[in-house]
C-alpha cells in the first residue's frame, strides 16, 4: 500500500491509480461504444490522431466508465472499496527500453530486488495500460507488446524466467500520431495488425466550442470564437504549424480569457507562438 | 590733296607689288575711315596695314583683311579699338599670317558683338589656342571665324571659359575640340543666359576628367539640362562639376542619369532635391549625384516629405563611411533598403504575398494562391482591370501595391480587407451557385421563371442570368446583393477585420455620387450600393416612391442573415430586379423636401409571394424589361467599389466548369457535358462580364477566338491544389498557379545579396544564381576512375566502413539503465562491505548513436582549372642524352606515347576524380551529400550546376553528369556558397558540412572595383562562409593553389582550410580530409 499524502499531492502506486471523478469527455462519434465493445472482447485499441485532440482524456474517461460498475475487494488491503479500473499510463520516449516497461533489479541495503515495471503491474492487476506515443519507444518493446496483444495475452519476463498471464481486466491501449513521425519511426506492420484503430481528429466547430466552454469556463461567445480560430489555424497545417492548434491549447487560451486576459493576448501566448516562422534564409527569392 | 589721296600715293609703291585687291581695299578702308579719324590716326592706321604686308611672305593677305575690315568697322569702334586691333594683328601676323587673316576677317563683326573695349582679350583668346603647329593654328582660326557668333551668345568672360574648355580638349584631340567649338554657338544659344557659364564650367571639368565625353555633353547636354528646373540649373551644374573634379571617368554618365531622373520629378521639387544633394556633396560628390538619380525610384515608395529622413539616414552613413554612403544612395545597400522599407507606407504584394496566401488559406481552407491583378489581366480570359482585386475561384488576385494611406499598418489592413473579400467569396460559396437549390432565406422562385426558357444553359450561373432580359442590370444587382452578403458575413465571422472593413466602407460611401443627380433607376441601384456599404442613413429617395425602396432594402437586409446563401442573393436579385424594372429611369426634378431617407422594410414583408407577382399562373412567368418609355435614360452601372474588386460569377462558373471538363478529359473519360466551342461562344456573347473590346483590338471574331483559346488554356491547367509548391523564383506572384505545365524547371534563378566590405553592407539581391542540372555525358568516366584508382578506392571504402557507427553503444556506470554493470556492481558490493559509501552508478544502457551528416561539395569549374599539371615534365638539360639526338628522340617519342595513352591531367580532372572517390566513400558511410559545380560570368549569371542533389540517389544519370564537369568561366564564390548553404539548410541533418574545392582565389567580372582587385571578392567569400557558419554549417575550403595561403588566411580566418600542395595527392587527400572533418 503505497497510497499516501505527501505535502498536498496524493501519491499512488502506479497500479492503484484510477480515475476517481468522471472526466469530461464529449463523444464526437461512436468512439465510446467502440471502445466498450473492444474492451469487452479484450481487443487491443490503437488511438490515432494529432496531439491535444483528446486521446488521453478519452482513455481516462473510458477507464472511469468501464471501472464504475465493478465492486471488488482490493487484493492487497482486503478493504472493500468501490473498485475502479486502474489506468497505467506510460509516456514513451526514444530511450524507453523493454526493461523500463517490464521491470528490473534494483539495489538496496539488503541486496538486489526485482521491481516490476508499469506494464508488468498492469498485467498483474488487470489494468488498462496506455502506452502514449508508442512509436517513440525502442524497437525491443515490440517484443513485449506482441504476445500481449494476441490471443495469448502473455508477458514474458526474461530476466526472471517468468511468463505472466494477463489478469482479466488487462487491456493494452496505445496511441499513435501519424502526423509528425518520420518514415523511420513508423509503426511496424506486424504491430499494426494487432489493434483496432480509433481515429481522433479535432472536433467540429460546434462541439469544440462546447468543449472549450466547459473546460475553460469562458463565455459561449469566446468559445465559439476560439473554435473558429482553431479551425482557421488548422487550415494552415504544414505551414510551420505542424498540425494546427490543438483543442488543448484552445482550452488554455479560453482559460486565460476567462480569467480576464484580453483575448488577443491570450491567443498570442497560447496559439501564435506555435508558428515558428519558416527559416528565412537570405535568399530573397522573388524579383 | 586730301589726306586720303596723300596716303594712297605714299604707300602706292609698297602696295602695288601685291595683287590688285590689296590696294583697292586699302583705298576703300581709307575712304571709310577718313571721316572718323584724324589725319594722324588715319596715317597710323595706314602704316600698320603697310607694316602687315611686310611681316612675312603671306602676311599681305592679312593686310587685305585689315584694310577690308577698316571699311566695315562699326561706328562704335573708337580709335583706341582700331589701334589695338592693328597692334594685335601685327603681332599675330608675326606668328602666323593665316591666324591674323581669320582674326581680321571677322573683326568687324566680332567687334560689333563683343564691344570695342575687349579687342585685346578677344585676340588673346584666339592666341591662347594657337600653339605654333598647324592644327592649333586652324583651331584658333576657327575660333576667330566663329567669334562673332560666339560673342553673340557669350560675354567676353564667359568666352574665356569656353576657350579654356576648347584648349583643354585640344590637348587631347584637335578634332574633338574643333567639333565642340563649331557646335558651341548653337548649343549655347539654346540655353538660358544664366545657364551658359555653369554649362561651360562643367564642360571644363569634364574635359579635364573624361574629355572623350565632351562631345556627348555638347550634343546632349543642353537637352538634358533643360530637364532641370531653371532656377536650380546652375547649382545642379556646379554639383555635377564636383563629380568631374574627382577625376571620375563617368562624370558625364552621372550627369546624364541624374538629369534624366530630375526630368521625372516635378520641377517644384528640384530645388529641394538639389539642396539635399548639396548637403551630400562635401562628403562625396558621387553620393550626391547618385542621390539625385535615385530620387524617382525612391519616391515610388515613399512620399516627397519622407525623402528628407531617408536622405538624413544616408547622410549619417556617408559621414561614417564614404563607400557605405555611396552604396546607400546608389540603392545598393541592404541598410538603405531597410530604411526605405521602414519609411515607406506602401505595401507591396511581392513582399506580403506569402502572408496573404497563408491568410487566405486559413480563411478558406483551400490552397489558394495569390497573384497580382495584373497577371490576371494578362491572361486575357475576361478580366481587364489591372489594379482591381478579383478571384477566379482558385487564385486570388490583388493589386500589386497598396498606398492609399500614410501608414504602413493601414495599408496592410487595407490589403487584408481586399484579400478577405475575395477569400470570403470562395469561403462563403459565391461560386457554388446551384440553379435549383433552395436558399436559406427566400423561397425558390427562379425555377418558375426558367420554365419559359427554351435553350439549356451551360452553367448554372448562365442559366440564372438568362432569366433576365436586362442582363447588365441583373448582373449589377446580383453583385450588390452577393457582395453585401459577403461583407456582412465577414463582419460577423471575423472580428479582426471588422474595423478596417467598416472604415473602407465609410470611405467608399464618401465617394459615392449624389443620388439626386441620377436618373431614378440608377438612383435606386445606387441606394442599394449604399445600403450594402452599411450606409442606410445615406440613402435619399423620393418620398412618394418610398415603398419600393423600403422593400428593396428589406430584401437586401434579408441576405445579411447567417442563413443566407448565394442562392438567396440570387432570389433577392430576382425580386430587386422586378422592383428596379418598375422604376422609370428618368430624372426627377424635385426640390429638397421631396427626398427623404428610407427605412428598410421588415424582411418577411419584403419577400415576394411564392410564385411572384409578375407572372400569372406560373407557367408563363417572365421577367419584365424596361423597353417602352423613350424618356428613359440609359441604365448605367453604379460606380465601382474598390475593395470589393471585380466580381465575375458567371465567368468563374464557366472557368470552373471548363477546368472540370479538362480534368475529366485528362482522366481519359469523356465527360458527357463537354462544352462545345459554339456553346462557349454563345455564352460569351451573352455575358456582360466580358468586354472583348476592352481586351483585344481587332475584329470580333478574332478576339472571340483568342479569348476562347486563352480560356481553354487556362482551364486545361488546373491552377488549384498547387499552392503549396513554393516556386523559388517567379514574377510578382506567390505560390504557383501561373498555369504553366508542371515541368521540372531547367534553370531556376535565386537571388542573393552580396557583401560590400567597403560599404560594410550587403548589396540587396545582387547576384542571380542560376541553378541547373549538369548535362549528362559519357558514363565511362566514372567507371574508369574507379578502375584507375582501384587500390585507393578499396582503401577508402575500408576506412569509411570503419567509421560507420555502431547503432548502439553500451554505456556503463549510469545511475539508471537496462541492467547491472557487473564490474560496477561488484565494486559497489565491495565498498559497501568495507563500509565506504558506494558509487551508485552501477547500470549500463545502450545508447543509440546516430550519424546524421549532410555535406555539400562545391566544385570550382572556372576556366583556370583547365591548367595542366606538368609534373611529369622532364627537363631537357638532363645530361642523359649526352647530346645524342637519338636518345633525345627516343625520350620524346616515349613521352608522346605516354601522352597519347593518358593525356596530361588538368586540375579539373583531379577535382573530378577526387569527387568520384569521395562519392564512393560517402555511399559507404551513408551520409547525405550533394555535389555542385559553379562558374559563371558577372553577377547576373552565376551558374550553379547540380551534379548530385541531396535528394538524388547515385545512379547512372549522376555518373554521366560527372563526365561533363569541365572548366567554364569565372569564380564568383560568394553566391555559390550562399546557394550551397541554402541547399544544406533544406536538409534536416544535425551536422552540416560545406566543402569548397577550388584552384584559386575568387574572381569574376565586377567582383571588385576592377579585375585586379582581390579584396572585394575575398571579403564577400569570407562573408558567405561566415553566414554558413552562423547557420550551423561547418565550412571547409580546400585549394590546390600553392599560393592559396595568402587569401585563405583572410577568407577562412577561423575556419578550416587546407592547401593541397601536391595536386596529384588530391584524390587520396579528399576522403581522408572528410573523414577527419566528421569524425
Amino acid at each position: 500500500m503505497t497510497q499516501g499524502i505527501e505535502g498536498s499531492a496524493t501519491i499512488y502506486a502506479s497500479e492503484e491509480y484510477a480515475v476517481h471523478d468522471e472526466p469530461y469527455y464529449l463523444p464526437i462519434a461512436d468512439e465510446v461504444e467502440l471502445f466498450e465493445t473492444a474492451y469487452a472482447q479484450r481487443i487491443p485499441v490503437l488511438l490515432k490522431g494529432p496531439t491535444g485532440a483528446g486521446k488521453t482524456r478519452f482513455v481516462e474517461y473510458m477507464a472511469y466508465k468501464l471501472g464504475r460498475p465493478m465492486m471488488k475487494v482490493s487484493s492487497k488491503t482486503g478493504q472493500e472499496a468501490e473498485h475502479r479500473m486502474p489506468l497505467i499510463t506510460v509516456a514513451c520516449h526514444e530511450d524507453l527500453t523493454a526493461s523500463d516497461l517490464v521491470g528490473r533489479y534494483l539495489l538496496d541495503t539488503d541486496g538486489t530486488h526485482w521491481t516490476d515495471g508499469p506494464l508488468t503491474r498492469a498485467v498483474k492487476v488487470g489494468a488498462i495500460c496506455y502506452l502514449d506515443e508508442v512509436v517513440e519507444a525502442r524497437k525491443d518493446t515490440t517484443v513485449l507488446i506482441h504476445p500481449l496483444t494476441d490471443y495469448r495475452r502473455l508477458l514474458p519476463i526474461e530476466k526472471l524466467g517468468q511468463v505472466i498471464e494477463a489478469a482479466d481486466g488487462f487491456l493494452l491501449v496505445i496511441s499513435y500520431n501519424p502526423g509528425y513521425q518520420s518514415a523511420l519511426k513508423d509503426l511496424k506492420h506486424s504491430t499494426r495488425q494487432r489493434f483496432i484503430a480509433i481515429e481522433f481528429d479535432y472536433p467540429p466547430r460546434e462541439q469544440e466550442a462546447e468543449i472549450i466552454a466547459h473546460e475553460a469556463g469562458c463565455s459561449r461567445e469566446a468559445s465559439i470564437d476560439l473554435a473558429r480560430l482553431g479551425e482557421k489555424v488548422r487550415n494552415l497545417k504544414e505551414h510551420g504549424l505542424g498540425e494546427g492548434v490543438s483543442t488543448r491549447l484552445l482550452v488554455y487560451a479560453g482559460k486565460l480569457m476567462a480569467q480576464g486576459v484580453p483575448a488577443r493576448r491570450a491567443c498570442q501566448v497560447a496559439i501564435t507562438w506555435l508558428s515558428r516562422t519558416t527559416r528565412k534564409y537570405n535568399a530573397a527569392s522573388r524579383k | 590733296m586730301t589726306i586720303v589721296g596723300e596716303l594712297l600715293a605714299r604707300h602706292h609703291e609698297r602696295l602695288s607689288g601685291f595683287p590688285a585687291p590689296l590696294e583697292q581695299h586699302y583705298e576703300a578702308g581709307l575712304r571709310a575711315l577718313s571721316p572718323r579719324l584724324s589725319p594722324n590716326q588715319l596715317q597710323s592706321w595706314a602704316e600698320t596695314g603697310v607694316e602687315l604686308t611686310a611681316l612675312s611672305l603671306r602676311s599681305w593677305e592679312a593686310a587685305v583683311e585689315y584694310f577690308k575690315a577698316g571699311a566695315e568697322l562699326p561706328q562704335s569702334a573708337t580709335w583706341d579699338a582700331i589701334e589695338t586691333l592693328g597692334r594685335e594683328s601685327v603681332q599675330m601676323a608675326g606668328e602666323s599670317a593665316p591666324l591674323a587673316v581669320s582674326f581680321l576677317r571677322s573683326s568687324a563683326a566680332t567687334m560689333e558683338a563683343v564691344g570695342p573695349s575687349h579687342v585685346r582679350q578677344w585676340a588673346d583668346l584666339g592666341r591662347r589656342l594657337y600653339k605654333g603647329n598647324w592644327k592649333s593654328s586652324s583651331l584658333a582660326a576657327q575660333f576667330f571665324d566663329l567669334a562673332p557668333t560666339v560673342f553673340h551668345v557669350l560675354r567676353i568672360g564667359q568666352a574665356a571659359r569656353l576657350v579654356l574648355f576648347i584648349d583643354e580638349l585640344s590637348r587631347h584631340s584637335y578634332e574633338l575640340a574643333s567639333a565642340c567649338l563649331a557646335s558651341a554657338p548653337t548649343v549655347l544659344q539654346k540655353l538660358d543666359e544664366d545657364d551658359r557659364l555653369p554649362f561651360i564650367a562643367f564642360a571644363v571639368e569634364l574635359a579635364q576628367s573624361s574629355w572623350a565625353d565632351s562631345r556627348l555633353y555638347f550634343e546632349r547636354g543642353s537637352t538634358l539640362i533643360q530637364k532641370v528646373h531653371s532656377p536650380v540649373r546652375e547649382r545642379y551644374l556646379i554639383l555635377s562639376a564636383q563629380v568631374a573634379r574627382g577625376h571620375n571617368r563617368s562624370a558625364f554618365q552621372y550627369f546624364e542619369e541624374a538629369s534624366a531622373s530630375l526630368g521625372e520629378l516635378e520641377p517644384d521639387d528640384h530645388h529641394r532635391v538639389i539642396e539635399l544633394a548639396e548637403q551630400l556633396a562635401p562628403y562625396s560628390a558621387y553620393a550626391a549625384m547618385d542621390f539625385v538619380t535615385s530620387v524617382p525610384r525612391v519616391l515610388e515608395r515613399i512620399r516627397i516629405d519622407e525623402l528628407e529622413p531617408w536622405h538624413n539616414a544616408g547622410l549619417r552613413i556617408l559621414e561614417a563611411s564614404h563607400d557605405g554612403g555611396e552604396a546607400y544612395f546608389r540603392l545598393q545597400s541592404t541598410r538603405g533598403e531597410d530604411i526605405l522599407e521602414t519609411l515607406s507606407a506602401r505595401i507591396e504584394l511581392s513582399k506580403i504575398g506569402e502572408i496573404m496566401r497563408l491568410y487566405c488559406k486559413a480563411l478558406t481552407g483551400r490552397n489558394v494562391s495569390i497573384q497580382t491583378a495584373e497577371s490576371l489581366a494578362e491572361k486575357g480570359i475576361g478580366w481587364v482591370e489591372e489594379h482591381r482585386a478579383s478571384t477566379d475561384g482558385s487564385t486570388i488576385f490583388l493589386p500589386e501595391v497598396m498606398e492609399r494611406f500614410h501608414e504602413k499598418d493601414e495599408n496592410f489592413a487595407a490589403m487584408k480587407v481586399f484579400a478577405t473579400h475575395q477569400a470570403a467569396h470562395i469561403e462563403f460559396g459565391s461560386f457554388d451557385f446551384v440553379f435549383d437549390r433552395l436558399g436559406g432565406v427566400f423561397p425558390l422562385r427562379r425555377v418558375a421563371f426558367a420554365l419559359a426558357r427554351e435553350k439549356p444553359a451551360t452553367t448554372d450561373m448562365e442559366e440564372y442570368f438568362d432569366l433576365f432580359p436586362e442582363r447588365k442590370l441583373a448582373s449589377d444587382l446580383f453583385t450588390i446583393a452577393e457582395d453585401s452578403r459577403i461583407d456582412s458575413r465577414v463582419k460577423r465571422e471575423y472580428g479582426g477585420i471588422r474595423r478596417p472593413l467598416a472604415r473602407m466602407q465609410q470611405e467608399e460611401l464618401a465617394k459615392r455620387p449624389d443620388v439626386r443627380q441620377l436618373p431614378l433607376r440608377n438612383g435606386f441601384v445606387e441606394n442599394l450600393v449604399r445600403a450594402s456599404l452599411d450606409g442606410v442613413d445615406a440613402i435619399r429617395w423620393p418620398k412618394d416612391r418610398a415603398e419600393a425602396m423600403s422593400r428593396a432594402l428589406g430584401l437586401l437586409k434579408a441576405v445579411h442573415t447567417d442563413e443566407a446563401m448565394v442562392e438567396d442573393a440570387a432570389e433577392a436579385t430576382l425580386a430587386l430586379y422586378e422592383i428596379a424594372i418598375s422604376i422609370p429611369n428618368v430624372y426627377e426634378n424635385m426640390d429638397e423636401g421631396a427626398w427623404d431617407s428610407v427605412e428598410p422594410m421588415d424582411a418577411g414583408q419584403a419577400m415576394p409571394m411564392q410564385g411572384g407577382e409578375s407572372g400569372g399562373d406560373g407557367s408563363q412567368m417572365q421577367l419584365g424589361s424596361s423597353e417602352g418609355s423613350p424618356d428613359d435614360a440609359e441604365y448605367e452601372s453604379p460606380q465601382e467599389i474598390d475593395f470589393r474588386g471585380d466580381f465575375k460569377p458567371e465567368l468563374v462558373d464557366l472557368l470552373m466548369k471548363l477546368r472540370e471538363d479538362a480534368k475529366m478529359g485528362q482522366g481519359g473519360e469523356q465527360s458527357p457535358a463537354q462544352l462545345t466551342p459554339e456553346q462557349l461562344a454563345e455564352l460569351l456573347a451573352k455575358s456582360v462580364e466580358i468586354d472583348l473590346d476592352a481586351m483585344y483590338d481587332g475584329d470580333l471574331d478574332a478576339s472571340t477566338g483568342m479569348f476562347m483559346n486563352n480560356l481553354m488554356k487556362e482551364a486545361g491547367n488546373p491552377a488549384s491544389e498547387k499552392g503549396d509548391q513554393n516556386q523559388p523564383t517567379s514574377d510578382n506572384s506567390t505560390g504557383a498557379g501561373e498555369g504553366e505545365e508542371e515541368l521540372i524547371p531547367i534553370v531556376t534563378v535565386y537571388y542573393y545579396d552580396e557583401w560590400d566590405f567597403r560599404a560594410q553592407d550587403y548589396k540587396p539581391r545582387w547576384c542571380a544564381v542560376k541553378e541547373s542540372k549538369l548535362e549528362e555525358g559519357d558514363d565511362n568516366f566514372y567507371e574508369n576512375t574507379l578502375r584507375e584508382h582501384a587500390g585507393l578506392v578499396a582503401q577508402t571504402r575500408k576506412q569509411f566502413e570503419l567509421m560507420k557507427p555502431e547503432m548502439f553503444r553500451k554505456i556503463k556506470r549510469l545511475p539508471d539503465g537496462e541492467d547491472f554493470d557487473l564490474d560496477s556492481a561488484i565494486e559497489w558490493m565491495v565498498e559497501k562491505r568495507a563500509g565506504a559509501s558506494p558509487n551508485e552508478k552501477i547500470y549500463w544502457r545502450r545508447n543509440k548513436i546516430e550519424r546524421d551528416v549532410a555535406v555539400a561539395f562545391l566544385v570550382d569549374m572556372s576556366a583556370s582549372t583547365d591548367e595542366e599539371i606538368n609534373k611529369r615534365e622532364k627537363k631537357y638539360d638532363d645530361d642523359d642524352y649526352d647530346d645524342d639526338p637519338r636518345k633525345y628522340l627516343s625520350w620524346w617519342v616515349s613521352k608522346r606515347r605516354q601522352e597519347l595513352t593518358s593525356p596530361p591531367k588538368r586540375i579539373i580532372d583531379l577535382e573530378r576524380e577526387s569527387t568520384v572517390l569521395l562519392m564512393t566513400a560517402l555511399e559507404t558511410i551513408g551520409d547525405q551529400y550533394g555535389i555542385y559545380g559553379f562558374s559563371g560570368y558577372g553577377r547576373d549569371n552565376v551558374e550553379f550546376f547540380v551534379i548530385k542533389d541531396f535528394n538524388e540517389t547515385l545512379d547512372t544519370k549522376i555518373k554521366n553528369r560527372l563526365d561533363k564537369v569541365t572548366p567554364i568561366r569565372s569564380t564568383r564564390m560568394g553566391p555559390a556558397i550562399r546557394h550551397a548553404t541554402f541547399k544544406l539548410m533544406e536538409t534536416d541533418a544535425k551536422v552540416k558540412i560545406l566543402v569548397l574545392l577550388s584552384d584559386g582565389r575568387p574572381q569574376d567580372h565586377g567582383y571588385g572595383r576592377d579585375r585586379t582587385e582581390k579584396e572585394y571578392a575575398i571579403h564577400d567569400t569570407k562573408q558567405a562562409l561566415n553566414e554558413a557558419k552562423r547557420e550551423g554549417i561547418t565550412p571547409f575550403a580546400l585549394t590546390v593553389d600553392r599560393a592559396g595561403h595568402d587569401y585563405l588566411k583572410t577568407m577562412c580566418e577561423d575556419m578550416g582550410y587546407e592547401v593541397v600542395a601536391d595536386i596529384e595527392a588530391l584524390p587520396s587527400r579528399l576522403p581522408a580530409l572528410y573523414r577527419r572533418l566528421t569524425e
